[in-house]
């Protein structure tokens, strides 16, 4: 007997109970579901970040000093430890091309040509080899000292008329003041140009951090030190003070190249002045923080570790689901067994071998598998769509596991499968026929 | 003329254990000649099932042997006794035994089915068969939307499909009304006129009178053997295979 004729049997029988068989499939749908959903979102999220992270962005370290203890990503728990003159220090450190502190800006709004946009954590102040030149649009990097800025597309079409390369930007800072910036350059996207800012586009203006950092910490009058940075580096409005120097809440280390042996000799150069006795950061650092000094990669396989580690929570969780599955299917393969024994007589008497009865349940129940694959695998395909135009990130379908769900819908029909079968093929005919 | 032996039993036993053994069926020698119409007749509990599964292939005996087609039934594995059954024997049940979500024409077509013949010789076969029993205008249904006359005709075909030397009808008309009745033992006449070796299990005198002789059991034994000489039938193939088989001790009771 061939397998197209099973099929078309196994079919039959699963269409005459079709709610008892939807129901039976529920258990492999949701397993299933569960798994390709999150990994089509793992899948996607781990396509969206890695493909921000430029070539030219690899021989950047990022760090900043927070509790070892702290778990997260980019500036948990990070406070601000880093003085201009320690910045200058490294810089000039072996195998460290540039060293720049990097600080977010409390604002309230954005004023451009008379029109008023509130926005409270649009400024970054940065050395300007923050801007890669790889991320321009157009324009160049500001200039160290000077009152210029670049912007992203997300600040540039904020306004009723489009702010354009040399125009000028007032921004109404958190305590109050105005600062003028004249706009020099326009990113090509409006994604982060850093871990620090997360990945996430919104609008940004991009400032040196002299004059408009140290010009803020002079504004605030010796404001109060050691405000907590929040995550993600999303406001540190008021400066902070080591005498008369202004402290940066993270620093970027540029190695000399994207080599690893480069970028590592960059990062043991900066943390050993860092940590030493020579520096500020050192004296503010005392015992509890640490700094962390990491490449953009490194801080997203950091991420990429959360993620897998959720991961393997879903595959528990979807495994777990599907021997539930499994156990429906046999249950109901067992319940089928039995109220078609009478059937199983009539086929055994008119000729059907032990193997063809078994081959007809073992059918049915991979049959049943399979639907339930294809349905989960469908459904976790809906989710995982839904969920990257969710979060606006591009859509990446693992067609690998996709398949891995068809395999495994086919295993557990055959293992849920096997015993039931078994049972029926070994049924007597006689005792069958008698069956009422 | 076929004037082969289509079954032959010797010194058939069965036994059953339940707690105290019991014979159902106790030393039983049977010949029954190809192309023969045999009816077995007793009162319930005399043996005729057991002795039906026996010829069927679908059981073996406890002692002596049984050979169907030409083959030793007790001498086979499952698996050939099983090939045996699908393409030696044909069965007709008092509760017709339909696949109840097939319709008549697959019901007619699964045992071929399971001897690997293609889907539309099968199903080719099989129209030829419901057309034979006079069910072309019900092919397509399925039996809960038959009649209980029209359920036996289809079993009929579906016994006959792969052409078996021999077909078992255990009370076959048990189920049946005295009109569709004698609308199935009119088809039964017909195969046997066309050679087809007919055993007959049957509570009713006027059915076993049907065939060419009649074997009472009791208490798993052969009682006596009946030949019916004139059983009313005018048939000359029927009058030429009862001069082939004369004399050949075409039934012997063995009743020691
Ligand atoms: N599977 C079985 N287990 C135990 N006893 C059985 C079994 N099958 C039949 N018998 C016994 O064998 C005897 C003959 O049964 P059966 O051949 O069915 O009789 P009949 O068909 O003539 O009514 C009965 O006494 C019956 O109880
Ligand atoms: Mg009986």
């Amino acid at each position: 007997m061939r397998p197209l004729e099973f099929g078309r049997l196994a079919w039959r029988a699963i269409r005459s109970h079709r709610l008892r068989s939807a129901l039976t499939t529920l258990g492999i749908v949701i397993g299933i579901a569960a798994v390709i959903a999150f990994v089509t979102l793992g899948a996607s999220l781990q396509a969206g970040l890695v493909g921000d992270i430029s070539p030219d962005d690899q021989r950047n370290l990022y760090g900043w000093a927070a509790d070892p203890d702290t778990e997260g990503g980019p500036l948990a728990g990070a406070q601000p430890v880093f003085s201009q003159d320690d910045l200058d220090a490294v810089s000039e450190r072996d195998g460290v091309d540039a060293a720049y502190g990097y600080m977010p800006i409390s604002t309230q709004a954005l004023v451009y040509g008379g029109e008023l946009s509130p926005q409270s954590d649009a400024l970054v102040a940065a050395g300007p080899p923050y801007i890669r030149p790889d991320t321009l649009e157009e324009g160049r990097q500001f200039e160290m000292g000077e009152r210029e800025a670049v912007i992203n597309p997300a600040v540039a079409g904020q306004f009723e008329e489009n702010v354009s390369v040399g125009d000028e930007l007032t921004i109404a800072l958190q305590g109050g003041q105005q600062t003028t910036v004249t706009v020099v350059g326009i990113t090509e996207t409006s994604e982060g140009l850093s871990p620090f800012e997360g990945f996430e586009p919104s609008p940004r203006v991009y400032v040196p951090t002299d004059p408009y950092y140290t010009e803020e910490v002079e504004s605030a009058t010796g404001g109060v030190g050691g405000e907590n940075a929040s995550e993600n580096g999303s406001s540190a409005g008021n400066g902070t003070v080591v005498g008369e120097d202004a402290l940066f809440l993270a620093i970027v280390v540029q190695a000399e190249s994207a080599d690893d042996a480069d970028v590592d000799r960059a990062r043991e150069s900066a943390l050993a002045y860092l940590e030493s006795e020579d520096s500020d950061t050192s004296e503010l650092l005392g015992d509890e923080l640490a700094v962390t000094m990491q490449t953009s990669t490194e801080l997203l396989q950091q991420l990429q570790d959360v993620l897998d580690l959720l991961q393997s929570f879903i595959v528990g969780i979807a495994a777990i689901s599907l021997v539930v599955g499994s156990i429906g299917i046999a249950n109901i393969m067992l319940v089928s067994v039995t109220e078609r024994t009478r059937e199983i007589g009539i086929m055994k008497a008119v000729g059907a071998q032990n193997r063809d009865v078994l081959g007809l349940f073992l059918t049915e129940a991979v049959v049943l598998g399979i639907i339930g694959a294809i349905l989960g695998t469908a459904l976790g395909l809906l989710v995982g769509y839904a969920g990257t135009w969710y979060i606006d990130i591009p859509l990446v379908y693992p067609y690998g596991y996709v398949a891995l769900a068809i395999a495994v819908g086919i295993l557990v029909g055959v293992l849920s499968g096997l015993y039931p079968a078994w049972r029926a093929a070994r049924t007597d005919p006689i005792d069958a026929l008698r069956y009422e | 003329m076929a004037t082969g032996t289509a079954v032959s039993l010797q010194n058939v036993r069965k036994t059953y254990h339940l707690g105290e053994p019991v014979h159902a069926l106790d030393g039983v020698t049977l010949e029954i000649p190809q192309g023969t119409y045999t009816a077995i007749m007793g009162p319930s509990g005399s043996g005729k099932s057991t002795l039906m599964n026996l010829v069927g292939c679908l059981d073996t005996p406890t002692d002596g042997t049984v050979v169907v087609g030409g083959e030793d039934v007790t001498t086979l594995d499952d698996r050939e006794r099983t090939t045996l059954r699908g393409t030696t024997v044909g069965f007709v049940f008092q509760t017709f035994n339909l696949m109840p979500r097939l319709s008549a024409l697959e019901n007619v077509a699964l045992p071929q089915l399971f001897q690997s013949v293609g889907r539309s010789t099968r199903r080719d076969r099989a129209r030829e068969l419901l057309e034979r029993v006079g069910l072309s205008d019900r092919t397509d249904h399925m039996p809960n939307e038959l009649s209980g006359g029209q359920r036996q005709r289809v079993a009929l075909a579906r016994a006959l499909v792969n052409d078996p030397t021999i077909v078992l009808a255990d009370e076959p008309s048990g189920n049946l009304d005295t009109d569709t009745e004698s609308d199935v033992l009119d088809l039964f006449d017909e195969f046997y006129d066309a050679g087809t070796t007919m055993l007959v299990v049957t509570h009713e005198r006027h059915v076993a009178e049907r065939a060419e002789r009649i074997v009472h059991l009791l208490d798993g034994r052969i009682e006596r053997v009946e030949e019916l000489e004139d059983a009313g039938r005018e048939s000359n193939a029927t009058q030429n295979r009862r001069d082939g088989v004369d004399g050949t001790g075409a039934a012997s009771g063995a009743d020691r």
